[in-house]
């Protein structure tokens, strides 16, 4: 062994330990920090459907077969864990109840009567049901899935229903009764939620639950996992005993492709036919590339509507940091033009934002004012807040205190990055020095959940989740209770949180989420960007391609070729 | 010769529980909680202090951190490399098919390493400061200084989609080798194969060729000859070479979507899955010592002077 060795081993060994150590970038994960991500089933079709039938051999190699590139492997697809892919999780399981546009619609429960008092849930299950492994979906199965989920549940902390849940009874073969410590309106929003709520063939569990694993994949979906090589591809072929309709799509492929470069190629030479953006992919697939795909060869473009917001946080709580005070955050507010980072930096993929929920959302239909990018509006109210320009540095100050402030954005975020660039020359304009910090995306939840952030990139829920859960996440320590927590109203916007979260009639819940949302709105606590949307390139002939309500996941079990 | 393999493989063991040491202290000063890395990875939407400290319990992360070194250890002796933090399964049954997917690709790489450099090497040698050397170079020159990720970019667009010759990614078929063993062909060889020019050039000038062609010797021959003495520098630097590619493939996997140890060891230290980074670290601890000895080796083989010297 030569000294050579082992300097080289050293160094090897140095190296990979300094990775882990300050690692500043992370290969998954591109959107906002991080966020929610589990989420119901069904349909809204929202998507265009555009006609074009121009048949083309290497876009969909036999008929009735898609695969789709995904940045990363699907995983564990435990539906009561969350480490799996959520559109193949989708694809698989199901829930009691579908979360559409409409409102909830049954889906494993042909219906179900509420208790006056909100405390009790019946359902009645739809009958001849069976999971994949041929086990049948009754009762007993629902009281036992959602008696493993509850055995884990430090794990569904953000789902509150987790923590109402005080028994579930089988009531008969197809009746089950689900009891609450307390009335929750959003109970049947978060049963629809395609985790951890969604059903798995209890033969599939291990040591009597699924918290410690699951064996097998047996859900009731329309579709079966059939083959899963890890890091490779996984195959669904469609359940030919599906209760509700057939699907049309006899084979879907999930084939890996971490780069975007090589995902843009594959779909030009149609080793894979399908992509779809979700929060995460988004930032890989080069905008203009795909626009040439749509042109040249036989793919289409379909875009959803608004899914969720992208936001900068601001901690109103840090009581040391310009950003506690309410001018300052309008004003920052006022200095970001969104029309250009929707334009320029999203290339039109992402729309710009308003207010924290767009008005797709159900109950944020209601106009609040706009503040929109005014650069002298923005100096108007620092000048009055006190905040005096200083020609040499350009930054404004106050009480010998500088206008700078830090802005945490995810390292591993190309947009975030830009965004942060492109904010920081347009604040500087107004006088905000800022300070740009990327961090790789668990350190930025570790920031949020201490309060230890003065500004911070971050994402609403999703439409699934917009607006309960999110506006739950206000209160959660470790979501946004230091961005809310600093405003003079706080304590009364708390009391009117838990109060619409138990609210029994729609009236009172529409004026009380009124009041929420004007209460953040007016204190600038969550700064909009853009609003995120879903972008599919599909083959021309791939017919009623839809959405869900959430950006997760896709109605795959409608679309089909002609 | 047999004494000499034995003491280097003895020397071995003590460089490799420092090296896993280091490894797990290192994992140890990191600022980041484990417990939380893990649950996020997890996908744990709502990460709460509770299940943080519960996460820590299950795991064993509260133990001291020499008892946690010392158990790890016992365990890897018996072949135990433990369960990922992340997915729960065995490290092994993870860590496994991703090396061997690994090493099937830097072993077919590193023959078209060896034989382009021997090939180029000699060619450039002989051929000193003409036109050929000087094209070998400067062709060796421009691919080398090419980013490996443009450049395979731009050979997939060629080979895949244009000349619809070759799959673009994956590890379907035979075929599925071809551009990921080229990229990392070009950027080895380009470097290699100088090794070897210079070597060959440093011998041409000794007085055994002189005499080896005084008396007459066939050109060949002598050629063989120098090749041969020019050797033992390369084959300590080709047995290197090895390990290295194994445990620098993270481009060329991400790109070729090829699922090897380049992918899984990145996802697992932005994860901090310990079980799963300490057992890469030593898998490609072994491989170096395993692949250094065995140069070592066999160069004492081709010299017997190598085997006196130390």
């Amino acid at each position: 062994m030569t000294k050579k060795t082992i300097y080289l081993l050293t160094l090897a060994a140095l190296a990979i330990m300094l990775l882990a150590a300050c690692s500043a970038n992370s290969t998954n994960s591109g959107g906002a920090t991080f966020n929610g991500s589990y989420s119901p089933q069904n349909a809204s079709s929202s998507g265009a459907d555009p006609a074009g039938s121009a048949a083309n051999e290497s876009t969909h190699p036999a008929a009735q077969e898609l695969t789709y590139a995904t940045a990363k492997d699907i995983n564990d697809i435990n539906p009561h864990l969350y480490a799996g892919s959520i559109p193949a999780t989708g694809m698989v399981f199901e829930s009691l109840v579908e979360n559409t546009k409409d409102g909830i619609k049954p889906l494993l429960a042909e219906s179900w009567d509420i208790s006056p008092d909100g405390k009790s849930y019946t359902f009645h299950l739809r009958k001849g049901v069976t999971f994949h492994d041929g086990a049948p979906f009754n009762a007993e199965a629902v009281k036992k899935n959602i008696e493993a989920v509850q055995a884990n549940a430090a794990k569904h902390a953000w789902i509150k229903l987790s923590a109402k849940i005080a028994a579930i009874h089988a009531l008969d073969e197809h009746t089950v009764q689900l009891d609450l410590t307390e009335a929750y309106y959003p109970a049947l929003l978060e049963l629809a939620m395609t985790r951890p709520y969604a059903f798995i063939s209890p033969n599939d569990f291990k040591n009597g639950g699924t918290r410690d694993g699951v064996t097998g994949y047996n859900g009731t979906g329309p579709y079966r996992l059939v083959e899963h090589k890890t890091d490779q591809y996984a195959v669904f072929e469609a359940n030919e005993s599906y209760w509700g309709e057939a699907p049309h799509l006899s084979k879907i492929t999930a084939k890996v492709l971490p780069a975007g470069e090589t995902t843009l190629l594959a779909l030009k030479k149609g080793e894979v036919n399908f992509i779809f953006t979700d929060d995460r992919g988004a930032d890989s697939i080069d905008v203009q590339a795909m626009n040439q795909l749509a042109e040249d060869q036989n793919y289409q473009i379909v875009r959803s509507q608004a899914m969720n917001t992208k936001i900068i946080a601001a901690n109103s709580s840090k009581s040391d940091s310009p950003v506690a005070e309410k001018a300052v955050r309008e004003a920052l507010w006022q200095s970001i033009d969104r029309e250009t980072i929707s334009m320029d930096i999203f290339s039109g993929t992402e729309l710009p934002a308003e207010s924290l929920f767009s008005s797709n959302v159900n109950y944020a239909d209601i106009g609040l004012g706009k503040r929109e990018y005014n650069p002298e509006a923005a100096i108007r109210l620092l000048e009055e807040a006190g905040w005096k320009s200083d020609s040499r540095s350009g930054i404004r100050s106050k009480n010998g205190r500088a206008l700078s402030v830090k802005l945490y954005y995810d390292a591993a975020s190309p947009s975030q990055k830009t965004q942060a660039e492109f904010i920081q020359s347009t604040a500087k304009t107004a006088g905000i020095g800022l300070e740009l910090v990327g961090e790789e995306s668990s350190s930025l939840a570790k920031r949020r959940a201490t309060g230890d952030y003065e500004l911070l990139f971050n994402q609403t829920w999703g439409l699934a989740y917009d607006p309960q859960s999110t506006i739950s996440a206000f209160t959660a320590e470790s979501s946004y209770l230091h961005t809310t927590k600093g405003i003079h109203q706080a304590d009364e916007l708390y009391g009117k949180i838990n109060e619409v979260m138990v609210s029994k009639d729609e009236q009172s819940r529409q004026a009380l989420y009124r009041e929420i949302l004007t209460i953040v709105h007016d204190e600038a606590v969550f700064i909009p960007l853009t609003n995120g949307i879903v972008t599919i390139i599909a083959p021309k002939d791939l017919k009623h391609i839809s959405f869900k309500q959430t950006q997760y996941e896709l109605p795959f079990e409608k679309m089909g070729f002609q | 010769m047999k004494r000499y393999v034995l003491g280097k493989v003895v020397f071995a063991i003590p460089l490799l529980i420092i090296i896993t040491f280091l490894a797990f202290g290192l994992n140890h000063l990191s600022p980041v909680e484990p417990a939380e890395a893990v649950l996020h990875a997890q996908g744990v939407p709502e990460i709460t202090k509770e299940l943080i400290a519960e996460t820590r319990e299950k795991l064993g992360m509260n133990d001291p951190f020499l008892f946690r070194y010392g158990s790890w250890l016992l365990d890897c002796l018996r072949l135990d490399f433990g369960s990922s933090y992340v997915t729960g399964l065995p490290v092994w049954s993870q860590l496994g098919p991703a090396f061997l997917n690994t090493l099937k690709l830097t072993l077919v790489s590193m023959a078209a390493i060896v034989g382009l450099s021997i090939a180029l090497g000699v060619g450039s040698a002989l051929r000193e400061g003409r036109l050929l050397d000087k094209g070998i170079r400067g062709a060796a020159f421009l691919l080398t200084s090419m980013p490996p990720y443009w450049l395979a970019t731009l050979m997939i667009w060629y080979f895949s989609v244009k000349l619809d010759l070759l799959p673009t990614s994956g590890m379907d078929a035979w075929q599925s080798y071809i551009l990921p063993v080229a990229i990392i062909t070009i950027s080895y060889a380009g470097i290699y194969f100088r090794v070897i020019r210079s070597s060959m050039l440093g011998n041409l000038n000794e007085d055994y060729v002189l005499y080896a062609r005084a008396n007459g010797l066939l050109e060949l021959l002598v050629t063989k000859h120098i090749l041969r003495n020019s050797l033992q520098v390369a084959v300590s630097v080709f047995g290197m070479a090895i390990p290295v590619i194994l445990g620098s493939t993270v481009v060329v996997e991400n790109l070729f979507a090829w699922p090897g140890l380049g992918s899984l060891s990145v996802r697992a230290i932005l994860s901090r899955d310990y079980p799963v980074i300490q057992a890469y670290v030593l898998i490609l601890a072994v491989t170096f010592v395993f692949f250094n000895t065995l140069s070592d080796i066999v160069n004492a083989a081709m010299n017997p002077k190598a085997r006196m010297d130390r």
